[in-house]
């Protein structure tokens, strides 16, 4: 893991003490809130509808055990007892106290975390693939090169004020599990022909109001390149890019508007003129970070493990678990485990202190120390040996953790909604909990095989209806709550936009209406045919008639 | 221009120091209790209503002072609006936490 220097730590510190003053300012009344909003926003500090809210920073979804178990104590100590993981590999806290804010982020400081650039119009927190640097399918590690990115974009002075967000997530996978095609810059990590290591560079994608899917700028930029490349990306957009309307600010408008071709030659151009100066660093630097994300030395073990096998045969729940929540290692004899945040019922990618130490304790125990984050809303430990595995489910399951659902339809991405989010027009979080104990078979499930639900509460779409297999998305109907249906959406490597399917429902129909997509899946799919494939292949009608009849 | 409410309303905000939401009572202090908050029936009551608030929020108690219609049916008071009855009663998906615990839940 990336581990602070002095600079590091200097700059972190010399944050929180910049923002205590501020809080004691603001209570004191020197600041108004009209100044003080802005300067909190910068900190992770939202203000909800309950109380304050805190989103923490967790760097491209990698946090150590002793990180796990500051954010439990802070959970504990400041908060109500639990946190909540979000798409953007983040953790909110939704109890914390204005005044007692400097002293959580001075804890965080402490273990190396932060929030800063959690919120407002700058580069936020760089996300990746939750398996990256531990998965058989990789082309490289993609962390060291968002560890870059993360200290390139921090504090950037001239992207402090960008028109809008900027969110950049980087894959090294050829299964894209970090939604690249969905954010305002998409990296890929590849070999060229020459063996050499850069990235496919994509652009213009995101969600929200107007749904885009981004498109490649550059097929092939060297590694060397990478930060005066994203600088140029950047300053095209920052000068080009509308201030005018906030929905209309993102890159992806910019993008549609001018085509992909024309933004690509305008980098380019201002490449040209960018790509000598001191930006980029040197290939001693980049050696510097990948170091520290060196993978563990692990012994290569046997796959065949009696013990697996034998607990398997015997326990179906431990089956099903071995089947959906654990995927290919690159070491032979080790998998990378997902830990489910979504007991059925509960609330997805909520965690309690309990549980945040627990897996801290786990991780020490069976995964190096290493944790990860999803974005949707799993931990993961990384680097497991195939023979403990009976033992660490044993104590996930023990503590509510040992939901065998990753991947199927209960691995629900919910947003906070309406029960915490002062931007809702629904709650999110009960339709999630119905759907689930509505499929609470784990049988049914596993023959319903790998579905993708996803409910936003508001347009804002940070649970990313668009790119639901099946998208619930929460509307506003005359002060009632009401349900649209959208089907079709991907967040992967063929990714897609789901499309709604017809009138919206209420928060029973929204559920009725799952049901009956599912059973036209279930009854017109081929062999083997997986969710996703059967609604491309039969196209939208046949589902619609299913749920509103054919009048 | 927000939209102009009609029928009986009533302030909530969140106090600055924790951000726990807060209505405005007829005495002109903040309450944790909804039922404590007093209703304008028009629109000269809440102008007088948000006179009051606005000062709080000059003087550094509360921010985001919200007006919102209220529902009074049956001797009680809430707003009328899901979000904002949301406020006076916690997440629903958390029922241990927050006003529907009591008013006074975290003391
Ligand atoms: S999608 Fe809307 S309701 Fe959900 S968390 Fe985002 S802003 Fe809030």
């Amino acid at each position: 893991m990336y581990a602070y220097d002095a600079y590091d730590h200097a700059i972190v510190n010399a944050r929180v003490a910049e923002f205590r003053d501020q809080v004691e300012r603001r209570m004191s009344g020197e600041l108004t809130e009209e100044e003080f909003r802005p300067l909190r926003l910068m900190n992770g500090l939202y203000l909800q509808l309950h109380a304050y809210m805190l989103r923490v920073a967790i760097p491209y979804g990698t946090l150590s055990a002793d990180q796990m178990r500051k954010l439990a104590h802070i959970a504990r100590r400041y908060d109500k007892g639990y946190g909540h993981f979000t798409t953007r590999q983040n953790i909110q806290y939704n109890w914390p106290k204005l005044s007692e804010t400097p002293d959580i982020l001075q804890e965080l400081a402490d273990v190396e975390m932060h929030a800063i650039q959690t919120s407002g119009n700058v580069i936020r927190n760089v996300t990746t693939d939750q398996f990256a640097g531990a998965t058989a399918d990789e082309v490289a590690d993609p962390r060291p090169y968002a560890e870059l990115i993360r200290q390139w974009s921090s504090f950037h002075p001239e992207f402090s004020f960008l028109p809008r967000k900027f969110k950049i997530a980087i894959t090294g996978a050829r299964e894209d599990r970090a939604a690249i095609k969905w954010h305002d810059i998409g990296l890929v990590v590849k070999e060229n022909d020459a063996g050499e290591i850069g990235f496919e560079v994509l652009a213009g994608g995101g969600m929200g109001r107007t749904p885009v899917i981004a498109k490649t700028v550059r097929d092939f930029l060297p590694v060397k390149d990478l930060l005066s490349y994203l600088e140029a990306m950047l300053r095209v957009y920052n000068e080009q890019g509308r201030r005018d309307n906030k929905y209309k600010a993102r890159i992806k408008i910019l993008v549609e508007a001018m085509g992909i071709e024309e933004y690509a030659r305008q980098v380019e151009e201002e490449w040209v003129k960018i790509k000598h100066t001191p930006i980029d660093v040197p290939a001693e630097e980049v050696a510097r970070i990948k170091a520290f994300f060196a993978p563990p030395p692990l012994a290569v073990l046997s796959e065949d493990v009696p013990e697996v096998d034998a607990l398997a045969d015997k326990n179906f729940i431990f089956k099903s678990w071995l089947h959906n929540n654990t995927g290919r290692h690159k070491v032979p004899g080790y998998v990378n485990v997902t830990i489910s945040l979504k007991p059925h019922g509960g609330i997805p990618g909520d965690a309690t202190d309990g549980q945040m130490d627990l897996v801290a304790t786990l991780a020490d125990t069976y995964s190096q120390s290493e944790i990860r984050v999803s974005h949707e809303q799993n931990l993961i430990l990384p680097h497991v040996a195939r023979k403990d595995l009976p033992l660490l489910w044993a104590e996930l399951d023990a503590a509510g953790l040992g939901t065998p659902n990753a991947g199927l339809l209960t691995d629900i991405i919910a947003c906070p909604g309406l029960d915490y989010c002062s931007l809702a027009n629904t709650r999110s979080i009960p339709i999630a909990q119905t759907i689930t104990e509505r499929f609470d078979d784990m049988k049914r499930l596993m023959d319903i095989g790998p579905l993708k639900i996803k409910i936003s509460g508001c347009i804002n779409s940070c649970g990313h209806h668009h790119a639901g297999h099946i998208g619930i998305l929460g509307v506003d109907r005359r002060g009632e709550e009401n349900y649209q249906l959208l089907l079709g959406g991907s967040g992967a490597e063929d990714a897609s936009k789901a499309a709604i399917l017809g009138p919206g429902f209420d928060e029973h129909g929204i559920v009725d209406a799952v049901e009956k997509v599912v059973a036209v899946y279930l009854g017109e799919r081929e062999d083997g045919e997986e969710f996703l494939a059967a609604y491309r292949r039969l196209g939208a009608d046949v589902f619609k008639e299913a749920v509103y009849g054919t009048d | 221009m927000a939209k102009k409410i009609t029928g009986p309303q009533l302030v909530l905000a969140n106090r600055l120091d924790d951000g726990r939401a807060v209505f405005l009572t007829a005495a002109g202090n903040w309450s944790n209790k909804v039922a404590d908050a007093a209703v304008a029936a028009n629109e000269e009551e809440l102008s007088a209503l948000m006179a009051i608030a606005q000062s709080a929020e000059v003087a550094n108690l509360v921010v985001s002072v919200t007006p919102v219609a209220a529902d009074t049916a049956g001797n009680t008071v809430a707003p009328a609006h899901i979000k904002f009855a949301m406020q006076a009663r916690g997440p629903s998906v958390r029922s241990d936490l927050g006003y529907q615990v009591s008013p006074n839940w975290e003391q």
